[in-house]
This record gives structure tokens, sequence and C-alpha cells, in this order.
């Protein structure tokens, strides 16, 4: 009798230890799904300078027409505009998916912002008709950049306002 | 005037020709790829298309504007998904160079 209830008293603690490394288990998976949906805050100096490089960008993108020497000071500004920006992306925490556009955007190689601009220098001039398209490009890739910064916005004002009505 | 819909459907065939000798592994992403791409940029693809067969755009400017069209689907891509679901990879290069040859064969 004695060792039926020594025996029934170690599984009922076996199954208390098994309960508590199962709710463990599933804190940490929980706590590290979350950790990965961490997302930057928003944030108005990344907003308004995408917006004034969006501006820059598609006026002296009309400029390809004559010459890149006659624009190459304003052209060579606004790529260190863009690779500071990059920098600027790059050391915010959680921040992976907008330092991966600007990132796009300042790459050379590929055909957004910078790839135009390179385009332009190495042809001199662009056709009108060109320079129409890939402004259509370039700017709605720029879009695409505000509209998830100011996504971030939404994010915040929901949580502040979830925060508010559950207080 | 280009039939759009006869170019779209010859490059769809093509596209999956060419890369299902490359990613036969991955015949449905491919195929939900191509599919992506060429609805998304419907549009503009026609109006690049006829503007390459008027010649007020080059080869070159045609082929830039492809392939900028792809690296702006890459940006969509990471605003609806973020960057780990990324599902544009494998996009590359011989899609672009697929589409332009095609292109040149039927218009010019």
């Amino acid at each position: 009798m004695k060792f039926l209830n020594s025996f029934q008293n170690k599984l009922k603690l076996n199954r208390k230890s098994f309960l508590k490394s199962g709710l463990l288990t599933i804190l940490i998976i929980t706590l590290a799904a979350c950790n990965s949906l961490k997302t930057a805050v928003f944030d108005q100096y990344s907003y308004q300078q995408a917006i004034s490089i969006k501006i820059e960008s598609l006026n002296l993108m009309d400029k390809a027409i004559e010459p890149y020497t006659n624009f190459e000071e304003e052209a060579e500004q606004l790529l260190l505009d863009l690779q500071k920006m990059v920098e600027y992306e790059k050391n915010k925490p959680d921040n992976e998916v907008s330092y991966a556009m600007w990132n796009v955007m300042a790459n050379k190689d590929k055909n957004l912002l910078a790839g135009f601009f390179k385009r332009w220098k190495d042809k001199s001039q662009l056709s009108s008709i060109f320079i129409g398209e890939a402004k259509i490009q370039v700017a709605e890739a720029l879009d695409l950049i505000v509209k998830y910064e100011a996504q971030k916005n939404k994010t915040n004002e929901n949580n502040i306002l979830g925060f508010l009505s559950n207080n | 005037m280009m039939d759009i819909e006869e170019l779209l459907k010859l490059l769809k065939e093509e596209l999956l020709k060419v890369l299902g000798e490359s990613y036969g592994d991955f015949k449905t992403e491919t195929k939900e790829d191509i599919e992506a791409f060429l609805t998304l940029s419907k549009v503009k693809l026609e109006r690049w298309t006829n503007l390459l067969a008027s010649g007020a755009l080059t080869v070159d400017d045609y082929e830039w504007l492809l392939v900028s069209q792809k690296d702006l689907l890459v940006l969509n891509a990471l605003y609806q998904a973020g960057v780990s679901k990324l599902r544009l990879g494998h996009l590359k290069n011989k899609i672009i160079k697929t589409i332009v040859n095609t292109v040149i064969t039927v218009v010019i």
C-alpha cells in the first residue's frame, strides 16, 4: 500500500514537471515568434527623407535629356544622400525590411534610382520617353518605402489605442 | 498594333520551357512567379512593347525597364511579406533575357 502511494505521488510529480516543461516550451516558442515579428517604430526623419529624396530624384531625372556632366554635382549629391539613408536604416533595430528596400534603391546594379543615374552617366543623355517610363518605376518604388514607413505609424497608433482602451 | 494577349501567352510558354530546364524541381513556384510577374506587369509590358515596336524605345531601354519592373516587384514583395518571405528569388536575368528575345523575335 505504502509502495502504491509513493508510486502515485511520483506519477503526479512527473505529470506536473511534464506539464511545466510543456508550458515552458510553448512560452519560449511564442516569445521567439513574437521576437521575429518585431518591426522598427515609425521614424519621422526616415519618412521626411524618403519624401524629399523622391521629389529631388524625379526633378533631377527630368534633366537626363541633357548631358550628365551638366548635372554631375547634383547627381553625386543625391547618390550620397541615398547612401546616408541606407546607413541610417541599417543601424536601426528590427528594421530589415526598410534597410533592404533602401538597399535596392541605392544599388547601381539594380534598375531603379541609383541604376538610372548610372545609366545616364554611361549614356550621357537619355530619351524623354525612356525618362518618363523610368520615372514611373522610381516613383512607384519610393512610394512603397514611404507607405511602409507610414504603416509603422499606423501600427504604433493601434498599439496606443489598444493600450488606452485596456486601461 | 501588337496583340498583347498573344504575346503574354507566348512569353508564358517560353518562360516555362526555359525555366523548366533549370528549375524543374520548383515547377509550381516557377509557374506562380511567372504568372505574378506577367499579371502585375501586363499594362506596362503592353505600353513598352508598343513603344519598342514604334521605335520610341530602344531594345536597351526596353530591357532596362523590364529589369526595373522585376526590381520593383522585389520591393513590392518586401513590402508585402517582409524580407524572409521573398519569393521572387529565382526570377533572375534568365526570365528578362527570354522576354527580350521572344519580344524581339515577334516584334522586330
